[in-house]
Formats: C-alpha cells, sequence, structure tokens
C-alpha cells in the first residue's frame, strides 16, 4: 500500500471515496493501493468497471503472477548520488524556484546535502535565479547552480540566460524532466515533459545534455562545469530525469564520480604575441580598447602593467573591472583620442566595430570610422572561438589587423614579457613624455566631471550626478563594491576611485531588461562572505519586471543597498519615441504614452517593505537624501538588505 | 555614394556647430539683436516637447545613444539654436516649425540662458569628497 493511499484512508469519508471503496473490491486488492486506481475512484468509473466483460486469457494471466513489488522506503536515491557529484565540484549555491520535477534532487540537497555545498537560494523567479547566479559569478570567480522546472521553468529562465551568454559568464543550469512517457502522470507531468527540454535555450548556452544514467550525470556534470568556466565562458544546461533522480541506486559501488580538473585558458599564440608586442613598443599613440578582459583578480594588475610599461591610453569598456578608474592613462572619457591613434589593441571586445565607429541613428542610418585609415587594429580575445549563428550578439565585422585568438587576461604576462625585453632608453624616454600628457589630460577630464557634477545639484527631481557624489561621499572609506548601474549611468566612473576588482562587475551582457536587481543580488551574496559594502543603482522599470527579488534579500539575509533610480520612465525608450515623432512632425508632447510610470507613479519603499525589506522614500528633496543615505547604509552594514526609491532626473 | 558623401558633409559642418554647446567656464557672446525669449514658457516647453529628456531638467546634459551636451547657460547664440533645431546632427531628432515655432525655440533658448549651470566646487563637500 502506497503513502499516497494510505494517507487518504486518514481523510474524512467522501462519496468518492465510498465509489473507490466499493469498486476495490472488485479490482482485486493489489490494485487498491495505487495511484491510477485512487484516480480512478475520483472519477467515479469503478460504478462501470462492475459492467466490464470478464478478464480474457492476458488479464487472466496477470492476475496469476505475483503483484509488482510496491515498497514504501528506500535507503538511497539517485538524488543522493548526484548531491555527491555537486559537491565535488564547489558549488556553493542551488538558486531555484521549487518543482515537483525535480524534487528528488531537491530533497537530496537538502537532507542528503545538508543544504550546505551547494545552499539553496529561494527564488521567486527563475529568471531571479539565472541573474544571481550571473551577478555572483562576476565577483566570486565561479559560478553557482540554478535548477528550474524542466520545462515552463526554463521559459522563464531564458532571458537571463541569454544575458549570462552575451556576458560571457558561467552559470549551470538545470532543469527537471521525465524522459519515459508511460511514467508521467496525467495532468501537469505532460505539458511540462519534453522530449529536449534544452532545445529551447541551446542557441544560447555553450554545451547541454540530459543524461539517461547516473553514471552519464556524474560526466556530464563535470564536464558541463569545465565547459561552463573554461573562456569564452558561457552558461551551459543539464535536462535531469526525474525518475533518475528520485528512484533507489541498484548499485552505489558501480557509480564512479570522474576526477574534475578545469582547462587552463587558452593562450594567444607566442609569435603573434611577439609581434603585438613590436608594434606597441613602436607605435607613437596606442590605444588599449578593452571590455570583458579581466577574468580573475589577476586580470586588472596585468593590464596596469603593460599600460604602466608602454605610458599608453587605456580606454574601458566597462564589461568587468579591468582598469583602475582614476589611473592616468585611464582615457575612457576621452574617446576622441581615438582619432589619433597608431595603433588600437581591442581585447576582449566583442563589438570592436561599435567602438571603433560613429554611428548615426537617422532616418538613413550610417556611420564612418573613429579612427585614421592608417591605424593599424588588433584583436586579441576569445570571441571568435565559439560562436552560434541565430541570436546576433556579434556587431558588424571589423577590419583588423592583426587577429590573436585568445584569453586576453591569460596573454598579458607573455605579451608585458615581450614588450619589456623590445624597449630601450630611446622608446622609454618617449613613453614617459608621453604619459606626462595623458596624465595631465586625465587630471583636467576628472576635475570637469567634478564641476559638471555641480550642475542642478540643488534640482528635485534629484541629478544623478548628485546622488552618485552623495553615496560615495558616504562609502568611500568602506570596503564597498558597486555592481550595478540604472542605464547609461557614468558618474560613478567619472567620478569614484575604482581600484579594486570587486569594486565593479560590468552589465547586463544582451540588454535585457530586469537584470540589475536580481544580478546586484547575487553579486551581494558572493560579497556577503568577504565582509563587503555592496551598492547598486538600479532602474526603476528594470525592478518592475523581478520586484520579488527582494523577498529573496529578505528570506537569505543578503547585505545590499539598492538605490531605486525612480525617473517614473522606461526613459531609454521614451526618448527613442521622442525622436520617432520629432521626425514625423508630429505628437511631440505624446511621447509619455507607453513610456511612462506614472498615475499612479509606484511606491518602491511600500514595495520593499510588502517584501520584508527595509525601504525609504520616494526621496525628492536633495537635501533628504543624505541622511536617508546614511540610514540605509547602517542597516546594509547591520546586515540586511535596504532599498532606498530616489525620484532621480532621467539620466 | 555620391548622396552618402553629402550627407557625411552635411553632417561634419552641424557638427561644428553642435561643438559651440560645449561650455567653458567663459560665457560665450550673445547676438545683440535676439528676440527676447520668456523663460517661464521656455520652461515649459522644455519639459513638454521632451528636451529634457536627453538635456536634463537642469540642463545639465544627459545620455542618449552618447553623452548629451549640458544646455544650462547655453553658449550658442539664439538664431544658431533655431537653426541647429531644424536640422540637428547626429542623433539629435530635428524640430520642425510645425511643432515648434521660432519663439517657441527662442522661449526654451531664454529658459536655459536663465538656468544657473556649473557652480563653484568647494562649497559643496560630497563633490570635494569624489
Ligand atoms: C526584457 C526587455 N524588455 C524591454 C526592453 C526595452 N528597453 C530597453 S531600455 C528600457 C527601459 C528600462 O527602464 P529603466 O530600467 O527604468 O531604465 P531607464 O531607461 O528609465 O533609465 C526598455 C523597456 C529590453 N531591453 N528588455
Ligand atoms: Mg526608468
Amino acid at each position: 500500500m502506497s503513502k499516497r493511499s494510505s494517507s487518504r484512508r486518514d481523510g474524512a469519508p467522501d462519496s468518492s471515496r465510498r465509489n473507490f471503496l466499493k469498486g476495490a473490491t472488485i479490482a482485486g486488492a493489489a490494485a487498491l493501493g495505487t495511484p491510477a486506481a485512487a484516480n480512478t475512484a475520483i472519477s467515479g468509473f469503478p460504478e462501470q468497471r462492475r459492467k466490464a466483460a470478464l478478464p480474457g486469457p492476458r488479464l487472466a494471466a496477470a492476475d496469476a503472477s505475483p503483484p509488482p513489488a510496491d515498497p514504501v522506503n528506500q535507503s538511497s536515491s539517485g538524488g543522493d548520488f548526484m548531491v555527491d557529484v555537486l559537491k565535488t565540484l564547489d558549488i556553493d549555491y542551488l538558486a531555484m524556484n521549487c518543482a515537483s520535477s525535480f524534487r528528488g534532487l531537491h530533497e537530496a540537497v537538502i537532507n542528503h546535502g545538508d543544504n550546505k555545498k551547494p545552499e539553496i537560494i529561494t527564488c521567486p523567479h527563475e529568471e531571479i535565479a539565472v541573474h544571481m547566479g550571473q551577478g555572483y559569478a562576476k565577483i566570486e570567480g565561479k559560478p553557482l547552480a540554478m535548477i528550474c522546472h524542466g520545462v515552463v521553468g526554463l521559459q522563464h529562465a531564458s532571458m537571463a540566460m541569454y544575458n549570462a551568454w552575451c556576458d560571457r559568464v558561467p552559470v549551470i543550469v538545470m532543469g527537471g524532466n521525465i524522459m519515459e512517457a508511460d511514467k508521467r502522470a496525467p495532468g501537469a507531468e505532460w505539458p511540462h515533459s519534453a522530449i529536449d527540454p534544452a532545445a529551447l535555450t541551446r542557441d544560447f548556452v555553450k554545451w547541454d545534455d540530459q543524461p539517461a544514467s547516473l553514471q552519464h550525470f556524474a560526466e556530464s556534470a563535470l564536464r558541463a562545469y569545465k565547459i561552463s568556466t573554461t573562456p569564452p565562458m558561457a552558461p551551459v544546461m543539464l535536462s535531469l530525469d526525474q525518475e533518475l533522480q528520485e528512484n533507489p541506486i541498484e548499485n552505489r559501488d558501480r557509480l564512479r564520480i570522474p576526477k574534475f580538473t578545469p582547462a587552463t585558458a587558452p593562450q594567444g599564440d607566442d609569435a603573434a604575441l611577439a609581434q603585438l608586442a613590436k608594434m606597441l613598443v613602436a607605435a607613437e599613440n596606442p590605444v588599449i580598447l578593452c571590455d570583458r578582459m579581466a577574468r580573475t583578480p589577476a586580470g586588472m594588475p596585468r593590464l596596469v602593467e603593460l599600460a604602466e610599461t608602454l605610458q599608453c591610453a587605456v580606454i574601458d569598456n566597462y564589461g568587468r573591472m579591468n582598469f583602475p578608474s582614476r589611473h592616468p592613462l585611464n582615457q575612457s572619457f576621452r574617446r576622441s583620442i581615438l582619432s589619433q591613434a597608431d595603433l588600437i589593441v581591442a581585447m576582449e571586445v566583442n563589438d570592436i566595430w561599435g567602438s571603433l565607429s560613429d554611428f548615426h541613428d537617422r532616418i538613413v542610418r550610417s556611420s564612418e570610422p573613429r579612427y585614421k585609415k592608417t591605424a593599424k587594429i588588433v584583436a586579441l580575445g576569445t570571441r571568435g572561438l565559439y560562436m552560434k549563428a541565430n541570436y546576433q550578439d556579434l556587431g558588424r565585422y571589423q577590419d583588423v589587423d592583426l587577429d590573436i585568438a585568445g584569453d586576453a587576461e591569460a596573454s598579458l604576462p607573455v605579451l608585458i614579457e615581450q614588450v619589456k625585453r623590445g624597449i630601450d632608453e630611446g622608446r622609454k624616454a618617449v613613453f614617459e613624455a608621453r604619459g606626462k600628457k595623458l596624465a595631465a589630460a586625465k587630471l583636467a577630464t576628472v576635475e570637469q566631471a567634478k564641476l559638471d557634477a555641480t550642475i542642478g545639484w540643488d534640482a528635485s527631481p534629484i541629478t544623478t550626478a548628485r546622488l552618485c557624489a552623495e553615496l560615495y561621499s558616504q562609502i568611500k572609506d568602506e570596503d564597498w563594491s558597486l555592481v550595478g548601474t540604472s542605464i547609461g549611468l557614468s558618474w560613478p566612473h567619472r567620478l569614484w576611485n575604482f581600484t579594486k576588482p570587486y569594486q565593479w562587475n560590468g552589465l547586463a551582457g544582451g540588454g535585457g531588461v530586469g537584470y540589475t536587481l536580481p544580478a546586484s543580488l547575487g553579486a551581494a551574496l558572493a560579497n556577503k562572505r568577504h565582509g563587503r559594502l555592496t551598492v547598486a543603482i538600479g532602474g526603476d522599470g528594470d525592478f518592475m519586471f523581478v520586484p520579488s527579488t527582494l523577498w529573496t534579500a529578505a528570506h537569505h539575509q543578503i547585505p545590499l543597498l539598492y538605490i531605486v533610480h525612480n525617473n517614473r520612465a522606461y526613459h531609454q525608450e521614451y526618448m527613442y519615441l521622442q525622436a520617432m515623432a520629432a521626425r514625423h512632425g508630429r505628437g511631440i508632447t505624446n511621447a509619455d504614452i507607453g513610456t511612462t510610470l506614472k498615475d499612479p507613479f509606484v511606491d518602491y519603499a511600500t514595495v520593499a517593505k510588502g517584501f520584508g525589506v527595509y525601504g525609504e522614500g520616494p526621496i525628492s528633496d536633495p537635501n533628504a537624501l543624505a541622511p536617508a543615505l546614511k540610514r540605509a547604509i547602517a542597516m546594509v552594514k547591520s546586515g540586511q538588505p535596504a532599498l532606498l526609491d530616489v525620484v532621480m532626473d532621467q539620466r | 555614394m555620391a548622396m552618402m558623401r553629402t550627407s557625411v558633409k552635411h553632417l561634419a559642418v552641424v557638427a561644428a556647430i553642435a561643438g559651440a554647446f560645449t561650455l567653458g567656464n567663459a560665457v560665450a557672446s550673445r547676438a545683440e539683436d535676439a528676440p527676447a525669449g520668456d523663460p517661464v514658457n521656455g520652461k515649459r516647453l522644455y519639459l513638454a516637447d521632451g528636451c529634457f529628456e536627453c538635456h536634463g531638467r537642469a540642463g545639465q546634459g544627459g545620455r542618449f545613444n552618447y553623452l548629451t551636451p549640458a544646455l544650462a547657460q547655453i553658449a550658442l547664440p539664439v538664431e544658431s539654436f533655431i537653426a541647429f533645431l531644424r536640422e540637428a546632427p547626429n542623433d539629435m531628432p530635428s524640430f520642425s516649425a510645425d511643432v515648434l515655432s521660432d519663439k517657441d525655440a527662442a522661449d526654451i533658448h531664454a529658459y536655459l540662458s536663465s538656468l544657473p549651470g556649473r557652480r563653484d566646487a568647494k562649497d559643496i563637500p560630497p563633490i570635494l569628497n569624489q
């Protein structure tokens, strides 16, 4: 007798149960405990069964054979073994929204694995779980795992997987599924099963599998982890059969967890790097352009060493914490220098063409290069090592003079060594003079930024410059980490002094809105164990996609100061719509329709409180900002999340 | 191709005017005989017609597809400002006289001229803390 039928017996009798009991006497004792019989009872079929024809020879034979085994206990499960495998991968967290298709693994994680490595992070939406993984990996330098309901949960997870894919970030995505059709229960298990669940996301994961046995799972889990974390990094997807998770293991001794060895990052060809070193030493105005360059804490110091050796300009696209913001050679807000460059080296830049072209978003779209015709262009990165055809996150084809396939961070030591070898005293003097000029220009840029930040200082809505200046003023002596910004917000990088690898972790990657809040929380989860003060500034539109992220913050007590850049609009789109109306010479006062968040305004602080998070706002008075920041920072330093709703100007 | 070349040249000319937006600390000279605009109506239009979307309510600038210029204490003379609006360069939308009359544009110009612009950072401790 199964647990299901016995618990039914404990319940209050009802008419269907009476039918069930009547039918049971005829259907025979063996059928009594099966869930199928229980289902039949509910629909009242037993009455009809009595009228059924007498059993034929086959049925009679089946009746004569012993009833199938129906144990009520098990002492092992595939899920337990899966947890053992995950533990060898040192995965700290399993972000998830619970679902029956992985109830076997879920139970094994909490009871067999003691809810440690991985520890479950409960997420109200699968997009939140994956985005948390994206933000987490960029701070912690390793992936977390997420698991979802194979079909419907994966559909929710997919946009975040796309962001992570475009952002070259590893996330171990798993989903439950029931492979064998004859094992699926009627009802939800059918629409929640697929013959190939991963097909949905195959265009934006690096690899996927649906293991057919536990040994297969062990090997595929290790393979998935390795593929995901080898540059170019990307999410991977494993579909886990429900029966495989739940069923007892016949012989545990025959299962083997293979040895995990991470693959080294691919380094650029030595000869090509030597050639690049020569070009760098000989160039009069070399510029290094970087985007997702720093992969580990070693990345930034390496780039600093190269740039300082050459005393050359660095322009950062801010995909990662690549280069200190105040470094005299950081010329990120002087992109016009590209027009003077005789050598441009793009390191881990996805869209080199976009960075090197002025594009005009006009009725007839046009563009021209930002660099002079004689400039040499070199690409160094892993972008070309793994490509897929459908989604177009690649940018236009860029002419280059030397294309070095290899991980930039891994290639830098060889490049630096070659550069140092090639420098003589004459070049050294030239470099020093060049560095002095760049340093002076940098100083002027920072002073100009400070001056620009004073415009509208007392305005309400509060300027974004004021918010950023006030925030930095209060955190600069803490061990801070900025892990999210609203669209186009450049003030932190113009004003703040970023020096540590974890002080910035880049952007969404694929531009899918709904990234900033959950990815910031994932980054805060990583920062928590290091005792860092995590802050983020995110759009109100972004927040509206994934507000329940705040519940996860409260539930898991993840300290994060989250400032809602409340411009009461999907402002990026508001500007585009304004441009469309102006093109037509009509309705330039109508562009707020469908682009703004008003009537009613959203009260984000109240929303936060509803999820159990400290919230203050809306703050419109610029003089109220500093005290509110102080209170919220105190809350975060005590280990709690806090939200400030700041009514700010658009950009 | 020929058309492409002219349009690029045209852009370059207008971009040169755009350069005049960039504010130094010196206030550039204004046309002597500029029509006196109404800054109060100018503010209303600046908000209603969407100028603030890219250039900020305080004329502090912002960001569209690239950083957009601050307009507080605008240096561009009013005639050039109006001409600029009619055929704007780069990604700036052009505003025809059908939706924005010369008078309205002059009012917006007057409003931008009335905005205080940059301040001395020494009065502002959070700025000094950067
Ligand atoms: C999933 C998704 N939906 C819609 C968009 C289009 N989109 C781009 S920016 C933007 C506005 C986002 O609003 P908010 O986060 O408040 O930023 P704001 O532009 O107001 O600063 C939208 C809707 C998108 N990129 N991704
Ligand atoms: Mg917004």
